[in-house]
């Protein structure tokens, strides 16, 4: 693997190296790459260079309108709880800025040397969940690592607060990407295309369970075996691991009590939920939803999130949009996610190497799997779980983690042989 | 790499495709399906509808200036348990610091502050201007801005207290009419509640940027009453007078009514009650009847005695009119030209009927002899008007009943209204139509009688009881004046004119003369009914009565009519007692009330030479002056005068006098002056027993008591009342004034009633 001598500048580089060795089968006919870089050499200094304008126009409407009903959904309720309204969209608009910077620059930085970080990540990365872990398990230092309820999600160190579990999606995305382009060939193998894997989702699973962070714990099992999949893993492991799973959660429920049913019962018609199941939230959720109809009660028009629908700037802010935009809003909303996932996608699988194109989808999976969960926890198509929509919800550091993770798969367009118009 | 492809894109679409498509279908389940339901479940939870009590109309009496009722703003207290049940710091302050305020038992408010399902309840009701600002202080000292609320609310209050209350009736709680006016008129009275919508976050407190919706209460309309709470006062006045002197056990009514309009001025009836506080028994005797009961059953024996007292006897109940009944029956008569008022009969003192063993009686048990119809009316003859009966025969009997008003409910605008019992054409046999001729054996309301006597008194027109003379809305337009058109003619003017005439004969000689008034041409009626059923019931008791009166004047334009009966006078001794016939139970009454309630009306005295002789002369006043002066001011007037204490000089400065200035003293009588020294203990004189006596007997027995006596109304037969009571230590030369009438029951034994 030569990918660190790859630039996805490009050009900046071409005079001194000369044409880039090529992967026979990767990339197209020579004289046509050839013909595209001379187009470049006149858009050197432009940020905008190579890159995928279609991916970053739907990146930056979706932080628009994010924005935007963050704003509406949050003002009512930091209003009352923070004594200004403009609380979170301020913090988030700040981070929304730095966010966007960061993901311009990182877009300009080679995704390649990515390899490098790849063990200084994962060692960062697990230390944190360890202090996670150590802190607001084993010793319940609440300014370190503060606990809600049952759950320690959050660090706060350097003044900085944020989940180390946001960082752990990255690097499995960064580690699975990394062995899987290590493993190119070997992946159907037990060996290879398991073992590894298995082991560092099972460090990281177990570390982000110990932090009673449940939708975390989904999310990078999902993350991971989405990307093993289209890895290479033999799908039998799969079939495997969804049935040991499948048999562990039905023995969770069969064994966990009858509130796990109560539970399961309380989803299915949060009205009548048994006794000790609180569904308050899924409820104020389903009324604002119901609030909206077909076409919304109007930007800002909401009345749940006065104080009825608990964070209504966080995890349930799909809730307000369906409220004020109605299903038309909310539809559109999903098919905002929706093309963004297949521009992602797209990139990601012109990317000129295994590497980049594993990064990619990695980072395009878990925008979909989050944007996906979470629409469907609002809606109470799945059970809770506190999941927060991707450029939507309240929360900086989330923020800046998934602007920067743009900026990578921007960053993979700018090489990928995809038309950028 | 190309496998890897298809993986990410069939992975891609899956999720895309799967999980979108999942949440569209519950988008489309929850938006549209159920929209309807969540946005109203949503809205239930943060509109807050409040309702905004109309104030009710006040009632005002006939002058328009004293206020009957009316409401004045008080609030309703009520927690909102479900914004502070989770809160245990708050429950604690609010129970702690409410209870004192409001009286409440602390532990029982903290338990209500727990239900975390209710959104309203109600913890004191009714508070007053203090209380509220109490409340409102603690919530701001406490900084609690959820979780209690103070909802307006009014409070009925009644000036006059006992005065209408049996009129005015009362409010409930929620301040609806439960009794009276106030239930009659609920609906013009109550107004129509407004509504306030506010929308209310999370916490309770008001959307900021969302306005109120307001239909604003309307108040309700005022009514303004027939009924003078002056004439009121005297009626009620006389009546408690009445009811203790002839020791009456069941009961009184007084009404008076314009014959005119049907418009009724007074209607006091006993017993009564405070419309402010009508939940409590007044009446001693009642209470003391349940309190001799066994503790269990008193509850329900104060509940009874409650209805009683909240009834209004002059409409809820009937009474057996007696011979006051008979000015009817000789209407009829005269009105068919069967009789004129010089037809002859003759009372043999009773009437034989076939298939009975004794002869119905008249209550002069020697018969009146050969009568004209007039003396026949005067002395109220029972064969008379068995005779009237038997001429005018139960079909036009019964016609002129019905147009009299007495088969059907006069319409008067007071609740329970009862229906008559009588006998219907086809059962009205020549026994039957003869008791009821002379007024026995059927039951009519004391409102369907005056009504009936108004007719007589107005040229033969019945008219439209009623109590409400007009409604006003709040802004003071009349919405609705009463209807005082007649409702037929009964009999001719010339007929009622007849009748007038005769009954104020009878008023002044008859056997009526126990209502005369001085100064006034007065028409009456007696009736002395005997209670024939509850005497059945059980004939160990004696024979109970119900005096009654029932007039008009003044008799050249007859103005205004009275109904004044008593319900079983006498005491518990009736046997023995001599006040139970109407003349000397009720006439007296009803003298008392015309002779103070004409002039208040505008109706002044005009006295006849033999009246202005017996009129009393107004005492100067000569307190402060010298005896000198004193004996020429009193000689001017012919009065006389004594003097009690040092008189050797007339220059002596008089010190006090009997009777006061400014009090009644007789035609020649005298005033006693006293002057310094006299001793207080020798000059104070024992009242004498005066009933029964007749007026030579008791001026003598007076006067040998050194006391004066002067006579209202008639000085024939013996005296029945005298204005103060036997035993009694007065004043020399204070002055009795004496009341004479006869105790006649003028109706005879009559057969059982069956209904």
């Amino acid at each position: 693997m030569a990918a660190g001598s790859r630039t996805a500048r490009g050009l900046r580089r071409v005079p001194q190296s000369g044409p880039p060795r090529e992967r026979p089968g990767e990339e197209g006919p020579k004289k046509k790459t050839r013909g595209r870089r001379i187009r470049q050499r006149f858009q050197v200094f432009s940020l905008g260079q190579g890159l995928d304008m279609p991916l970053f126009v739907f990146i930056m409407v979706l932080l628009a309108v994010g924005l935007v009903m963050l704003f509406s959904a949050s003002y009512a309720d930091s209003y009352y709880r923070q004594g200004d309204s403009y609380y979170y969209i301020k913090r988030q608009g700040v981070y929304a800025l730095i966010g966007v910077a960061a993901m311009l620059a990182i877009s300009t930085f080679d995704y390649h040397h990515y390899h490098k970080f790849v063990l200084p990540v994962a060692g960062v990365t697990i230390l944190m969940l360890l202090a996670v872990v150590l802190f607001g398990r084993v010793l319940g230092i609440e300014e370190i690592a503060p606990s809600e309820g049952v759950a320690v999600r959050w660090l706060n160190i350097f003044g900085i607060q944020f989940q180390p579990s946001e960082i752990a999606k990255f690097a499995v995305i960064l580690i699975f990407a990394h062995l899987i382009s290590l493993y190119a060939g070997k992946m159907h193998t037990f060996r290879y295309g398991v073992v590894p894997f298995l082991g560092v989702l099972g460090l990281f699973g177990l570390l982000i369970f110990l932090e009673h962070h449940m939708s975390g714990t989904l999310i990078i099992l999902l993350i991971g075996g989405a990307m093993m999949f289209v890895g290479g893993t033999r799908p039998r492991w799969f079939i495997l691991g969804i049935s040991l799973l499948g048999a562990a959660l039905v023995c969770y429920l069969l064994f966990g009590g009858s509130y796990q049913i109560d539970r399961v019962v309380g989803w299915r018609d949060p009205f009548n939920a048994p006794e000790g199941v609180d569904t308050y939230q899924t409820r104020q959720s389903l009324y604002a939803i119901g609030s909206g109809g077909f076409l919304g009660l109007g930007l800002g028009q909401s009345r749940q999130k006065y104080l009825y629908l608990p964070a209504p700037q966080n995890d349930f802010i799909f809730a307000i949009i369906c409220e004020e935009l109605g299903m038309v809003g909310a539809l559109v909303i999903m098919v905002l996610f929706g093309v963004l996932i297949w521009r992602g996608m797209y990139v990601s699988l012109k990317a000129k190497d295994r590497f980049g194109m594993m990064l990619g989808l990695g980072i395009t999976f878990q925008v979909g799997i989050q944007a996906v969960l979470n629409i469907c926890v609002v809606t109470n198509t799945i059970p809770n779980t506190g999941i927060s929509l991707p450029f939507f919800s309240s929360g900086g550091t989330a923020l800046l983690i998934l602007l920067g993770e743009m900026g990578i798969l921007l960053n993979i367009s700018r090489s990928a042989s995809v038309e950028k118009t | 790499m190309e496998t890897m492809r298809k993986k990410a894109i069939g992975l891609t679409a899956a999720l895309v495709i799967i999980g979108f498509g999942a949440a569209a279908m519950s988008l489309f389940y929850w938006q549209i399906v159920r929209g309807e339901d969540m946005r109203t479940a949503a809205m239930d939870q943060s509109l807050r509808s409040t309702t905004l009590p109309a104030m009710r109309g006040s009632i005002y009496d006939a002058t328009g200036t004293k206020v009957l009722a009316q409401s004045a703003s008080v609030w309703t207290v009520v927690l909102e348990p479900y914004f502070i049940a989770g809160d245990e710091e708050a429950r604690r302050t609010i129970a702690s610091g409410l209870a004192p305020i409001l009286g409440l038992n602390e532990e029982e408010l903290y338990e209500k502050t727990g239900k975390k399902d209710s959104y309203y309840e109600v913890i004191k009701r009714k508070i007053e201007t203090e209380t509220r600002d109490a409340v409102n202080q603690f919530l701001v000292d406490n900084e609690i801005d959820s979780g209690v609320r103070l909802i307006d609310d009014y409070k009925r209050y009644y000036p006059y207290g006992r005065v209408a209350a049996n009129i005015l009736g009362f409010t409930g709680l929620d301040g609806n009419g439960l009794e009276g006016l106030e239930l009659y008129y609920d609906d013009e009275l109550s107004g129509t509640p407004g509504r306030m919508v506010s929308a209310r976050n999370g916490w309770n407190l008001d959307m900021p940027f969302e306005k109120e919706q307001m239909v604003p209460a309307e108040n309700g309309n005022d009514l303004v009453l027939t009924i003078d709470e002056t004439v009121q006062s005297i009626l009620k006045k006389y009546l408690a007078e009445g009811i203790e002197k002839y020791e009456v056990k069941n009961g009184a009514v007084a009404i008076m009514m314009d014959v005119k309009t049907g418009g009724i001025i007074g209607l006091s009836v006993s017993p009564d009650y405070d419309p402010n506080d009508p939940f409590t028994v007044l009446d001693e005797k009642m209470l003391s009847d349940i309190e001799a009961l066994p503790e269990e059953e008193q509850d329900e024996a104060y509940s009874a005695a409650l209805n009683l007292q909240w009834r209004n006897k002059a409409v809820a109940d009937t009474y057996i009119p007696g011979s006051v009944f008979k000015m009817c029956v000789g209407s009829m008569g005269l009105e068919e030209g069967l009789i004129t008022e010089d037809s002859m009969w003759m009372c043999t003192g009773g009437v034989h009927f076939e298939g009975m063993k004794d002869p119905i009686k008249c209550w002069k048990h020697g018969g009146h002899g050969s009568t004209t119809f007039r003396e026949g009316l005067c002395n109220s003859c029972n064969p008379w008007f068995m005779h009237i009966g038997d001429l005018l025969g139960a079909e036009t009997f019964s016609k002129y009943r019905e147009a009299f008003g007495f088969t059907e409910k006069t319409g008067i605008d007071l609740p329970g209204e009862s229906y008559s019992i009588y006998h219907s054409v086809e059962g009205l046999g020549p026994v039957e139509l003869a008791c009821e001729a002379f007024g026995q054996n059927f039951t009519i309301t004391p409102v369907q009688m005056i009504t009936a006597s108004c007719a007589i008194a107005n040229g033969g027109y019945l008219v439209r009881p009623h109590v409400v003379d007009r409604i006003v809305d709040p802004e003071g337009n009349i919405v609705k004046t009463a209807d005082t058109s007649y409702r037929r003619q009964v009999i001719s003017e010339k007929t009622a004119a007849t009748i007038t005439d005769i009954l104020q004969q009878n008023s002044e000689s008859g056997t009526a003369n126990g209502g005369y008034v001085m100064g006034y041409r007065v028409c009456g009626k007696t009736g002395t009914s005997e209670k024939v059923d509850k005497h059945n019931e059980d004939r160990t008791k004696p024979m109970e009565y119900i005096a009654s009166y029932c007039g008009f004047a003044p008799a050249e334009d007859p103005q205004y009519a009275l109904l004044v009966f008593f319900d079983e006078p006498g005491g518990e001794d009736v046997e023995n007692s001599s006040f139970t016939g109407g003349n000397k139970v009720a006439g007296p009454i009803f003298s008392k009330i015309m002779e103070e309630v004409l002039p208040y009306l505008g109706v002044d005295a005009q006295y006849t030479q033999d009246e202005y002789d017996q009129l009393d002369l107004v005492s100067p006043s000569v307190v402060g002056k010298t005896l000198e002066e004193a004996y020429k001011q009193l000689g001017d007037m012919g009065l006389t005068c004594q003097v009690i204490g040092s008189d050797w000089d007339t220059s002596i400065t008089v010190t006090q006098q009997i009777p006061e200035s400014g009090a009644n003293v007789p035609k020649g009588g005298m005033v006693v002056l006293y002057t310094e020294g006299f001793d207080e203990e020798g000059t104070l004189v024992e009242v004498p027993d005066l009933i029964d006596y007749d007026l030579a007997n008791a001026t003598y027995m007076a006067t040998i008591h050194g006391l004066q006596v002067s006579v209202r109304g008639v000085s024939e037969g013996t005296v029945s009342l005298q204005s103060i009571d036997p035993g009694q230590k007065v004043k020399l030369g204070t002055v009795i004034t004496l009341t004479f009438a006869e105790n006649i029951n003028t109706d005879g034994h009559a057969p059982e009633l069956d209904e």
